[in-house]
């Protein structure tokens, strides 16, 4: 469905992404582990075409996605960027209205809206509320329920876990799960490694702009050099 | 109790149309978060705008009002794509924007100098002189007038804003660029929209600025009290810029008629510092939603 080939970001005078190749089929988790400043969220921001790519290709579907952010919603690709970026000066409702933006079908929007809130009923009872006085954990169920409401084929979530307490991010984990079971595709990118792994069907390690390992996901947890490095397990 | 009815009165009218300058302005710093000093050029083009229509080719009211303001609209427009989108592409820092903005309102200036003149023009008389009698207060005409007309225009905005999906795309690009084009949002329509309504506003400003006073190339310095009720209010909130213009032409109208025209200015400017030291972030405005 997603076809990355040597895809090369730079970034000023950094090198941020280098030669990375990666793929994602219809139906599946992937999950990109990798330290702060790996370059994760870089390569969504290049699928999303928020930044600029020097060199590579990005095929969704058989095609080259476009060049402009705002067209790429619209194939199917949504992004749910890292730091929520909800509209603190919107409601709720209206927040994940703007998520069907491109969309004209009337009848299907109010059933995705409905699907959201059965997804997270925190977010119905606040449905009047404005995004910026939410809690952390309802901003991120925000930035995900809105990045429903396009209807994408894919999801990109960028560190959904970030700076949640530990049970919301079970419960945040429990959702993408959910969301897998809707028929939707999902590129997750993640500093929690073993929550990402364990969801997911494939796993890639981004280092330093580069991909150093691919592979099942089950088997990357049980790799002992994965372990030390990203799951916190000393040698035995 | 009459002359303070009558000065209210005055003060509202007046306020209105500084509320019309303070929203254009107030609307394109939420979007763009500088200070768009060319909105005064805007503001005088629209004023000539409406002196020409009424005064040289003589067409009646309506069209001239339709003349100053979709003109002033197209204007601002282009001086957006001039002046600050090629800044924009370039994510160059907000100064840049400021003195870019300061240099197109000095052009503006000068090219209506050089070709049409520094002297004052009078617009004809639109609306009799003759002003509405009730009980002992006197209510001119035109600045009736000039009260529908602001408040039909705000409403209108208000609607664009509130009720349309243009305008809650406006709001959420307002906030976050990125997020607002990961949804589709074409923020380079956005700012296209924004700058024409900004612009209509002020050449709407404009026109009745000009059949109030006089109309002359330096009229667009009216602006600052613009940016006065603006900070007032909040920058960047459109209800709060409302309440700043508003309270501002009370104030001006009410310095005039108990202590002396002259403080006028003076007591509006001072009152601007006063409100920057106590309450930086003005009456409606946010200080964590000001990113500029």
């Amino acid at each position: 469905m997603l076809k990355i080939r040597d895809l090369n970001v730079h970034y000023g005078g950094i090198h941020a992404l280098r030669g990375v190749d990666i793929d994602v089929e219809e139906g599946q988790i992937v999950s990109i582990i990798g330290s702060n400043g790996a370059g994760k969220s870089t390569l969504l921001n290049a699928i999303s075409a928020v930044v600029k790519t020097s060199g590579g290709t990005i095929e969704f579907k058989g095609k080259p996605i476009p060049k402009s952010v705002n067209k790429i919603v619209g194939l199917g690709i949504s992004q749910v960027p890292e730091g929520r970026l909800v509209f603190a000066n919107l409601s709720v409702k209206d927040n994940l209205l703007m998520g069907a933006y491109l969309r004209r079908d009337k009848a299907l929007i109010k059933r995705d809206l409905e699907n959201v809130y059965r997804l997270f009923p925190r977010l119905y009872e606040r449905i009047d509320q404005m995004a910026g006085t939410l809690s952390g954990g309802e901003q991120q169920m925000l930035a995900m329920g809105r990045g429903l409401m396009s209807d994408p084929d894919i999801i990109l979530l960028d560190e959904p876990s970030l700076g949640l307490a530990p049970l919301l991010v079970k419960t945040i984990f429990e959702i993408i799960e959910d969301i897998k079971k809707m028929n939707k595709t999902i590129l997750l990118v993640e500093q929690n490694a073993f929550k990402a792994l364990s969801i997911a069907d494939v796993g890639y390690v981004l280092e330093q702009g580069k991909i150093i390992k691919k592979g099942d996901a089950k088997e990357l947890i049980a790799d002992p050099v994965i372990q030390e490095a990203y799951l916190g397990k000393r040698k035995s | 109790m009459t002359t303070f009815l009558q000065q209210l009165i005055n003060g509202i009218s007046i306020g209105s149309v500084y509320a019309l300058m303070a929203v254009g302005y107030s609307l394109v710093y939420s979007i763009m978060n500088f200070s768009n000093f060319a909105h005064g050029g805007v503001i005088m083009i629209g004023a000539y705008l409406g002196f020409f229509a009424l005064a040289i080719w003589q067409l009646p009211f309506p069209i001239a009002f339709f003349i100053a303001a979709v003109g002033s609209g197209i204007l601002a427009i282009v001086l957006e794509r001039i002046a600050y989108n090629p800044l924009r592409k370039r994510n160059a820092p907000f100064l840049y924007f400021i003195i870019s903005a300061m240099g197109a309102s000095i052009f503006l200036e000068n090219i209506v100098i050089a070709t049409i003149g520094p002297n004052f023009k009078t617009y004809p008389q639109v609306f009799q002189k003759t002003p509405y009698e009730i009980g002992a207060l006197a209510i001119g005409r035109l600045d009736v007038v000039m009260f529908i007309i602001s408040a039909v225009s705000l409403l209108i905005l208000l609607i664009i804003i509130e009720k349309t999906k243009v305008g809650m795309a406006i709001k959420a690009t307002a906030y976050n660029f990125k997020a607002s084009s990961l949804m589709g949002v074409n923020t380079d329509y956005i700012i296209f929209i924004v700058f024409g309504l900004g612009g209509a506003l002020a050449g709407i400003a404009g026109i009745l600025f000009g059949m109030k006073y006089t109309v002359y190339p330096q009229i667009g310095v009216i602006t600052i009290k613009a940016f006065i009720a603006a900070v007032f209010g909040g920058l960047g909130s459109l209800s709060g810029a409302v309440i700043g213009a508003i309270s501002l032409g009370i104030i001006e109208t009410m310095t005039a008629g108990y202590i002396s025209s002259q403080l006028r200015d003076l007591i509006a400017f001072a009152l601007l510092i006063f409100i920057l030291v106590v309450r930086p972030m003005g009456i409606m405005g946010k200080m964590n939603e000001d990113k500029a």
